[in-house]
């Protein structure tokens, strides 16, 4: 449904995304995933039809986001970052002047507004007007323009953020239940969200696709890397169980962190090398050092995430 | 053309609530209707309006570039020009709908106006057809005028940069062409009175007269300033 090919998109002299290629399957749900400014919103951008790619192509049910953009924007509804509104509309105001743009007839229109406001929850505020919403229900006012035309891609760009935890949970809710009909590329820095309502999540960092999979796959991958913590009272032995800890077979990495009166141990191991918690539980005890907690970290996205984009930072 | 009349309609509604609508509305009213009394309405004078039509070409120097000024720039500063631009509308669309949204509003602006010859017809019997040639050159110079600062407003994303530079393109044009023109020989003086904003308006529509080439002056300039704005507008996305 959606295609990119070898998109390359400068600003000036800053390279902002760098030869990124994506296809995105028809009734796929993508999360794009990275830290602020690692260049999502210019993927967006590019994919609706806003910016022109510098390099490379990006097309929607099979028209170009350039030569072909009005056939794209017919079939996108798209929810920017900033989610700018006329604040001196009323919202039903807006979104009839939405659907006018979008070429509906009027009853097409009212019916439209209609169902967009119920889903949305926008019931009671349909005559008040944009400027003096919270900031949450103004994301909603963004959500229901979005979906006002029944496109069959939906672009989010942040779609929860200014909401509050509740409308946090009623928006992905709405957007697990959209999933069903559209094809959905939501981009978001927070974790939880993609990981709860993507069926695929593309990790990108500094312009360029860093993961890319499915949830699962993604934390099996993240899994590449075993963590243990180990959380004990420093003693006089204390400064030799970092070398013991280290000597273990596969650990590549311990941390040791002070603090409240207790040592913690952030061991690294690659993967293969088995179940580690035994052997550091033997070096605690040998040691004789109070131990008052000891766990493996499962793989998580987060890990992936912050692992990525700590590799490429340093890079 | 559905859109196009959907931006216009949003466009103007817009001015009808914020202040600055209103209070470029008040200004041009009180101003325009003080000059009316004030050089009108004396025993012994004409029952024409030619002295409102003169004086509202230079009064719209000023008000038209603040009823310009937000068009464009204003959805640049607060965003929104990138979900406009992404619904199935062309920049031409945008540029001519907000174009045609600001026209309306000058037209609701001289509405009240209209009065104006009632209050002559309470008086003596004025000449309509000088008044309808002289409301025909006023709106073709507003509409003249709006579509400079469409494009002024497409270049500068300051509301205040892009009201400036309306007036002081304005301002230095009628001098260049209605003032220098008496100081450079032939056939200069001839090629920049042809161009004169003030003396085409003057001479014909306030005297009453509509002639055919003064409208196509008044109409090509638009299609010019437009022309440039929709480039503008286009040219944002190669920056």
């Amino acid at each position: 449904m959606i295609e990119i090919e070898h998109l390359t998109k400068c600003y000036g002299s800053f390279r902002a995304v760098g030869d990124v290629s994506l296809s995105i399957p028809k009734g796929q749900v993508l999360g794009l995933l990275g830290p602020n400014g690692a260049g999502k919103t210019t993927i967006i951008r590019v994919m609706t039809g806003y910016l022109p790619p510098t390099l490379g192509r990006a097309s929607v049910d099979r028209f170009d986001s350039v030569t072909q953009s009005q056939e794209v924007r017919r079939r996108l509804g798209y929810l920017p970052e900033s989610n700018a509104l006329y604040g001196e509309m009323r919202v039903i105001e807006y979104l009839d002047f939405r659907g006018r743009l979008f070429g509906l007839s009027r009853e097409a229109r009212r019916a439209a507004v209609e169902r967009v406001i119920e889903r949305c929850w926008l019931k009671e505020m349909r005559r008040r007007q944009i400027g003096r919403l919270s900031k949450g229900y103004r994301q909603r006012v963004g959500l229901a323009a979005a979906m006002l035309h029944n496109p069959p891609v939906l672009v989010l760009d942040e779609p929860t953020s200014g909401l509050d935890p509740i409308q946090i949970r009623e928006t992905r809710h709405l957007i697990r239940e959209l999933a069903g009909d559209h094809t959905m590329v939501l981009s978001s820095h927070i974790l939880p969200e993609v990981e709860v309502t993507c069926d695929r999540i593309v990790i990108i960092a500094r312009g360029a696709i860093r993961a890319d999979g499915t949830v699962d796959q993604l934390r099996q991958k993240a899994g590449d890397v075993q963590r243990y913590v180990v959380e004990a009272q420093p003693g006089p032995e204390a400064a030799t169980v970092c070398e013991a800890i280290g000597r273990l077979p596969g650990v590549t990495k311990v941390d040791a962190i002070s603090g409240d009166g207790w040592m913690r141990y952030e061991i690294a191991a690659a993967s293969g090398t088995g179940d580690l918690r035994e052997a550091l539980g033997r070096v605690v005890s040998e040691k004789r050092l109070p131990c008052r907690e000891l766990h493996r970290d499962s793989g998580s996205l987060e890990q992936l995430f912050v692992r990525i984009t700590a590799e490429v930072e340093a890079a | 053309m559905k859109q196009t009349i959907a931006i216009a309609r949003r466009e103007l509604l817009a001015y009808f609530s914020t202040s600055v609508g209103y209070v470029v509305l008040a200004l041009f009213l009180l101003i325009s209707g003080l000059l009316f009394a004030l050089t009108t309405l004396h025993t012994g004078v004409e029952a024409s309006m030619r002295s409102f039509f003169d004086l509202s070409f230079f009064l719209l120097l000023f008000i038209a570039p603040a009823i310009s000024m937000r068009l464009i720039s204003e959805e640049m500063r607060l965003g929104t020009i990138e979900s406009l631009m992404t619904c199935p509308v062309s920049d031409a669309q945008v540029v001519m709908g907000k174009w045609i949204g600001a026209v309306g509003f000058f037209l609701a602006m001289l509405a009240p106006t209209l009065l104006f010859p009632l209050v002559l017809e309470w008086y003596s019997a004025p000449d309509y057809g000088s008044i309808f040639a002289g409301y025909v050159g006023l709106i073709l110079v507003g509409s003249l005028y709006l579509a400079l600062g469409t494009l002024a407003s497409a270049i500068w994303p300051s509301q205040i940069l892009a009201y400036l530079v309306a007036v002081f393109f304005w301002l230095i044009f009628v001098g260049l062409t209605s003032w220098l023109p008496r100081f450079v020989g032939d056939p200069w003086s001839a090629i920049l009175f042809k161009m004169s904003v003030e003396l085409r308006y003057s001479n014909d529509f306030a005297k009453g007269v509509i002639d055919t080439s003064t409208i196509i002056y008044f109409v090509s300039g638009m299609v010019l300033f437009l022309t440039a704005a929709v480039k503008i507008v286009e040219s944002r996305r190669w920056r």
